[in-house]
């Protein structure tokens, strides 16, 4: 059976080059080079694997700003046939990002959404639950395997100490982690495809309900020790020393 | 009988000559038609003459291996003068009283040549048997089949029945009969035939004229028998190897060639069909010597590459699909050929590969072996995103940051901003004579920035005034390149071309040779014009120029050095010789591990290899520090970070971190510098 399938695409700013004030605190994250989430990618690989099994389309959904939309590029190389930027994100604010992805997703066909099980910028992990209620359509989190038959879906998922199965019928929402896959690296014909095709950018139709405030957003204070131990012998008996000590 | 004899022997010989001409037809159809890959060729006339002479008529890369060497030199020198030999006895033999070559001096010389030859190249038969089956030599072990036996066999009888035919004409038995091949060639210009008929004296009468032309048929039939089967076999190598040789692409340093992607619709080499006519010509040459193989490190050290297996495998799919592709068409490519990856080649010998050149070093016949690989590593990279685990996170550093690893490449200049070194990202002061390129290695390993910082150290002792680029440098795609991710290689270069454009940069310094490489040649291919310099050479020049001076070893210092050989540097540039005359002048504490210059064992790093797990075998690295241990080495120097990285490991994992250290050349000489 062909699928519809969206997949829910992340874009962040690149978290290994974002710095931040040393004596205040403040986190710079502006002008920092913008990038896929890495979870993002395993639900695309997810999604075009399951495409390229049962046939189908892969639908891209970004939420995010006017910038991210050349990141869908990426997004294409790997496999996306067709996708659309929603602009407008503003704050973290899950409930909000729910709602404006849900209110795209409504007027769309679709068998199967996958996203990753939460994102590295904010950690909430709460959107794939979030959109499970508002669509009302069932969740199966932390899925290590995916695998379609006729119009239930199973998978394998991943819970802290177990691995249970689950089955669904579709439509579902799926979230994925990074043991799902390896995404690929995608093929250069692809590469130079996905430049040429459209992206299609739409202002998100849902306002803010700004209900969450960002009060602060500082970086924890870490002193660097720079200890330097040129020993290998001595310098492991002095840092398992001092990371003992960190823990009392 | 006479002219029986002439009969025959026109119909056999023109059998094997069309047997001959019609398998080198296939062959050749082969390398002109099926391939599509386009390579660019100098003319450098001058250089390939000299190649010519030097490897073809000389031998001259043969003796890399000296002891096989000079075995297949005095077969190949007798061969030729027995050429001169074979064409009289066929002249003679079908127009009787015909003389080929007119008597006189230059005849009874030949003929002089060819009686001495013919006696080296049974001796050589026999010790090439020695070799192969008694000695047992590694590397011919597996590849002791029918054919190696076979043509030994058909030379050793072509040689006796020589002598033989000779012993009879001297006993006066083929005296004014067709066929009397040297007649009127001085007895005394056949020695050693004389000697063999000294031994077997008076033959004469009826049953010596019946051996005669036994013997005759005998030597007449083993002619043909080899003529025919030489474009069958591995000896095709007599017609390909020379040409080869003479349409070397060798006439610069070793190069993988550009990518159009605008242009070109298949990327790297999928099947045959994705090679150039080159290639072909390598595949012919090949006899399965196995000197490449023998000298690979990931075979040395237990990996299942072996170079020269890659070579035979293709040509194996060529002579199996050329002829199918003929028959059906040159149009149905598509349905005949079959992907190489995978079977015969596997994807494992692929990125087992350092791309140290050391195959290409030793080919007698000039075959590349390591652009095949790469050319394969494209196909698997640009067409199905096939790449180890640990590559592909490397690509997606290198397009982030610029690096190979997760760097913030903000922090790229950092490790020198005390140092008074004017930075471009910085100060975008364009007034300098000299860029000293860091690479990623030397400005983020904390070990390899000692490196840099000694570098400067120098620069800074001589008075030179030069520049770092800071954060507008980016990896030179050199790992991308050789592990077949020619897309994203381009895109870094063009990048760094840019901005060395930008600042105006005519001469750039270097210390590490993987940038020294991209930089002078592969940058070089995409257009941009530089004078790229590395460290050793610099510095070797600042030390004959008088601008630093170094401190002598006390001489009853206990220290020991020995010099590791980059690839990139040595190899593929041909410097062998700065690095150790830097050393020299400091100390005469000096001795060469085994596998020195351009037999020198990789550290392993190379094609991408320093960012990919080595789990099969012992690791290239560790091998390396035994031989340096072997020589009692205190201090191992080296000119690269790559190689630094991968010996600083293997030694601190071996356990001789106490009795050995790991210095750059620049650490070597920044620690001796006279103040004054």
């Amino acid at each position: 059976m062909p699928l519809n399938i969206i997949v829910l695409i992340k874009v962040i700013p690149d978290l290994e080059q974002i710095k931040a004030n040393a004596s205040t605190g403040e986190v710079q994250t502006d002008r920092i080079p913008l990038r896929l989430e890495t979870l993002s990618e395993n639900a695309i690989e997810a999604a075009v694997q399951l495409r390229e099994k049962h046939g189908g389309k892969v639908f891209g959904l970004i939420f995010g700003k006017q910038e991210s939309a050349p990141l869908m590029k990426k997004a294409y190389a790997m496999g996306v046939d067709e996708g659309t930027v929603l602009t407008g994100y503003g704050e973290n604010n899950p409930m909000h990002t729910a709602e404006v992805l849900c209110q795209k997703i409504r007027t769309m066909q679709f068998d199967l959404i996958i996203s990753g099980n939460q994102s590295a910028d904010t950690y909430t992990g709460l959107l794939p639950g979030i959109i499970s209620s508002k669509l009302n359509i069932n969740l199966l989190s932390n899925a290590l395997t995916l695998s379609i038959d006729q119009a239930t879906i199973t998978v394998r998922s991943s819970l802290d100490r177990k691995i249970q199965n689950l089955s669904s019928q579709l439509p579902a929402i799926v979230s994925v982690t990074q043991e799902t896959n390896q995404p690929r690296l995608p093929p250069v014909m692809q590469i130079m495809a996905a430049g040429r095709k459209q992206i299609v950018t739409e202002a998100a139709q849902v306002a803010d309900t700004a209900n969450v405030k960002r009060i602060s957003n500082k970086a924890p204070k870490s002193e660097r020790r720079k200890q330097l131990f040129e020993k290998t012998d001595e310098g492991i008996v002095a840092i398992v020393k001092a990371i003992k000590e960190e823990i009392r | 009988m006479m002219y029986l004899s002439s009969i025959l022997l026109l119909a056999g010989l023109l059998a094997a000559a069309a047997s001959f001409f019609y398998t080198l037809y296939s062959i050749f159809w082969n390398a002109l038609r099926i391939p599509e890959k386009k390579i660019k060729m100098g003319l450098s006339i001058g250089r390939r003459i000299y190649l010519t002479i030097r490897n073809v008529l000389l031998q001259g890369k043969l003796f890399k291996d000296s002891s096989g060497g000079i075995m297949h030199a005095l077969m190949f020198w007798g061969f030729v003068a027995f050429a001169g030999y074979s064409a009289t006895f066929f002249a003679r033999g079908i127009v009787p009283s015909y003389q080929l070559i007119p008597a006189g001096l230059f005849k009874d010389v030949l003929f002089l040549t060819v009686d001495i030859f013919a006696l080296i190249v049974i001796v050589d038969v026999g010790y090439a048997v020695l070799r192969r089956w008694v000695i047992k030599v590694p590397r011919y072990q597996g590849y002791n089949g029918f054919e190696a036996s076979f043509i030994l066999f058909l030379v050793a009888t072509l040689m006796v029945t020589y002598y033989a035919l000779g012993v009879l004409r001297l006993d006066g038995v083929s005296a004014g009969i067709t066929g009397a091949i040297m007649e009127g060639i001085p007895a005394s210009y056949t020695p050693i035939s004389g000697f063999f008929a000294s031994l077997f004296p008076g033959i004469s009468g009826s049953s010596g004229l019946d051996l005669y032309w036994i013997l005759y048929g005998i030597h007449a039939i083993d002619f043909i028998v080899f003529l025919a089967y030489i474009p069958t076999s591995k000896h095709l190598h007599l017609v390909a190897a020379p040409l080869n040789v003479l349409l070397s692409k060798d006439t610069k340093p070793a190069q993988i060639s550009l990518i159009d992607f605008e242009q070109q619709k298949r990327f790297g080499a999928t099947d045959i069909r994705d090679f150039s006519w080159k290639d072909y010509m390598d595949f012919y040459s090949c006899t399965e010597c196995g000197r490449c193989t023998y000298n690979c490190p990931a075979f040395l050290t237990g990996k299942t590459l072996s170079p020269r297996d890659i070579i035979w495998d293709l040509r194996k799919v060529v002579m199996e699909e050329g002829p199918k592709l003929r028959h059906a068409g040159i149009e149905e490519k598509d349905k005949i050929l079959t992907p190489v990856i995978g079977e015969p080649i596997s994807e494992e010998d692929l990125w087992s590969c350092t791309t140290c050149m050391a195959c290409v070093e030793q080919c007698p016949v000039m075959i590349d072996h390591v652009e095949k690989i790469v050319d394969m590593r494209r196909s698997l990279v640009l067409n199905q995103g096939k790449a180890p685990k640990e590559t592909i996170e490397t690509y997606t550093n290198m397009e982030m940051y610029g690096s190979p690893w997760i760097n913030d490449p903000s922090t790229r200049g950092d490790w020198a901003k005390d140092l008074n070194v004017n930075i471009l990202s910085e100060s975008q002061n364009d007034d300098f004579d000299i860029l000293y390129w860091v690479g990623c290695v030397a400005s983020y390993d904390r070990r390899n920035q000692d490196i840099a910082k000694s570098i400067v150290k120098i620069l800074q002792k001589a008075g030179v005034r030069f520049a770092i680029l800071g954060s507008e440098e980016k990896c030179t795609g050199d790992p991308a390149k050789r592990t077949g991710n020619e897309y994203l290689a381009q895109n870094l270069a063009t990048a760094n071309i840019e901005t060395l454009n930008r600042h105006k940069v005519h001469k750039v310094i270097t210390g590490c040779p993987h940038c020294f490489n991209s930089l002078k040649n592969d940058y070089k291919e995409m257009g941009l014009e530089m004078d790229v310099i590395h460290h050793t050479e610099f510095i070797n020049q600042l030390i004959s120029l008088g601008k630093i001076d170094l401190k002598a070893l006390e001489s009853d210092d206990k220290e020991k050095f020995t010099y590791h050989d980059s690839c990139y540097l040595g190899r593929y540039n041909k410097i062998y010789e700065e690095p150790r005359t830097i050393i020299k002048t400091v100390t005469s504490n000096f001795e060469e591990m085994e596998m020195n210059k351009s037999k020198g064992l990789c550290c392993g790093a190379g094609g991408g290899r320093l960012w990919m797990n080595e789990n099969v075998g012992t690791k290239i690295s560790h091998k390396r520090m035994e031989m340096a241990d072997k020589v009692n080495a205190t201090t191992v120097v080296t000119a690269c970070p790559y190689c630094m990285i991968m010996l600083d490991d293997a030694r601190r994992v071996m356990g001789k971190d106490e009795k050995m250290q790991i210095s750059d050349i620049s650490e070597f000489v920044a620690s001796r510098l006279v103040q004054n």
